[in-house]
């Protein structure tokens, strides 16, 4: 069994740091990880919500539950982002301001 | 970049008329008198109206902003069989002379007049032009105004105020304080004036109206774990009900930042252009809002702390309303 967490960040990559918005964040970083907390993959994917004129949160999650992400690490989503990634169930860590790498390392200690 | 090098503050009331634009002109002029590097957003797309309350009428730089899309139907293929005219669901194709046009004004861009088309004669145009983003470098208050403009019938943009307020940022260098001063309303552009801001400054005035739509915006602020600060202008008008929003504000840790009194002097200063500020420097609502900054500026020489104190608890559960059918 793997873990996909998504973590919302601009440039997208290990050393980014976590977006302030998830609707509207550029990117999303997604990392894979087995049951170790070994990261088997690491992928730059462009989040469409940050092209949206409007419903950004919405297209953003669409896009997590395509990808069947698990976990989203990012700011505090807007309301309809929220009430999607509940409906989703698709676990929320809030950790803005951190590098994925850190913010990361901090999940899998949770795991 | 710490949070504390950059402070970005939005001003927002739910409720239009409560003075949200005259307040963050203050409020700009203020902290960049007492020193603060300070830059403006006018995230009202669409109504913005901030370089008014400034005086500001000539910019800088005005960069294109370009969205959505619109469709069209190619004579040349129509067939004229209508099914694009039955099935918009905005009747935005019109029968003109015979002819089926797309009417721009009216068309969402959703494409299904392209899906029932059998002779596939509509195509669409892309990146539409939907409003400006105004700069003014340099104004006489010592501070750059980014003012977000929305084309009229266009539809309301979150993504024009993101774009305003990076812009904002970028220019900021990422030291200061930015003040944005949001729309009315809970809508997209006011998520997006708030979604990664600082600290939220709600403006409300004594009356049921408003204080009903503070209760909706304090819902948002508290939804993006935003602290939030409360003004109450025109104070006087109801000594009474503003008890009562006092409460809330204190049940709610909001921090009362000031009381405005109700003064000609705001519109009058509007009238001419010109900062109530620098209008009618003595008179009484000018003195409030020098209180008022005072209050804001020690929350600022002591913000981490603050910030701890008054950021919301958790968001708010989002309870799922399930309708059967036939319930």
């Amino acid at each position: 069994m793997s873990t996909k967490i998504a973590f919302t960040t601009n440039k997208g990559g290990l050393d980014d740091k976590i977006a302030e918005r998830l609707g509207r964040a550029q990117t999303f970083t997604v990392v894979e990880v087995d049951d170790e907390g070994n990261v088997l993959s690491v992928e730059i994917v462009e989040n469409p919500g940050a092209r949206a004129a409007s419903g950004a949160g919405i297209r953003a999650v669409q896009k997590l539950v395509d990808m069947k992400v698990d976990i989203v690490v990012g700011p505090n989503p807007g309301p309809n982002a929220y009430m999607a990634l509940q409906q989703a169930n698709i676990k929320l860590y809030v950790l803005p301001g951190l590098t994925v790498k850190d913010a990361l390392d901090k999940i899998l200690i949770e795991l | 970049m710490s949070s504390s090098d950059l402070i970005e503050i939005v001003i927002a009331s739910g409720k239009g008329g409560v003075g949200k634009s005259t307040i963050a002109a203050s409020l700009a002029i203020i902290l960049r008198n007492s020193g603060y590097r300070v830059t403006a957003i006018d995230a009202d797309a669409e109504a913005p109206n901030l370089h008014l309350v400034l005086g500001i009428d000539r910019w800088d730089r005005v960069i294109e902003y370009h969205e959505g899309r619109i469709g069209s139907i190619r004579d040349d293929k129509c067939i004229y069989c209508g099914y694009c005219y039955d099935s918009c669901a905005f009747n935005a194709v019109e029968e003109k002379d015979g002819k089926y046009i797309i009417n721009p004004w009216i068309c969402e861009g959703c494409f299904t007049c392209s899906f029932v088309c059998p002779v596939k004669a509509i195509s669409f145009k892309y990146n539409v032009l939907a409003g400006h983003i105004r700069i003014a470098y340099k104004t006489p208050y010592k501070f750059p105004l980014v003012s977000s403009k929305i084309k009229p019938g266009r539809p309301n943009s979150g993504k024009l105020v993101t774009e305003a307020k990076n812009l904002g940022r970028s220019i900021s260098g990422g030291k200061g304080v930015i003040i944005v001063d949001a729309a009315a309303g809970i809508g997209c552009q006011v998520i997006a004036s708030l979604a990664g801001s600082h600290m939220a400054i709600l403006v409300a005035e004594p009356t049921p109206a408003s204080f009903s739509d503070l209760r909706r915006i304090h819902k948002i602020t508290k939804h993006f774990g935003i602290p939030s600060a409360l003004i109450v202008n025109k104070y006087d008008l109801n000594k009474v009900f503003v008890q009562e929003i006092m409460r809330y504000a204190e049940k709610e840790n909001i921090e009362l930042l000031g009381l405005l009194p109700y003064d000609h002097a705001v519109p009058r200063s509007m009238a001419i252009n010109k900062p109530v500020i620098y209008a009618y420097p003595n008179s009484s609502v000018v003195k409030s809002i020098i209180e008022t900054s005072n209050k804001l500026l020690a929350i600022l020489r002591n913000w981490e702390n603050w910030k701890l104190k008054h950021i919301p608890e958790k968001i708010e559960p989002f309870i799922p309303i399930i309708i059967k059918p036939g319930s």
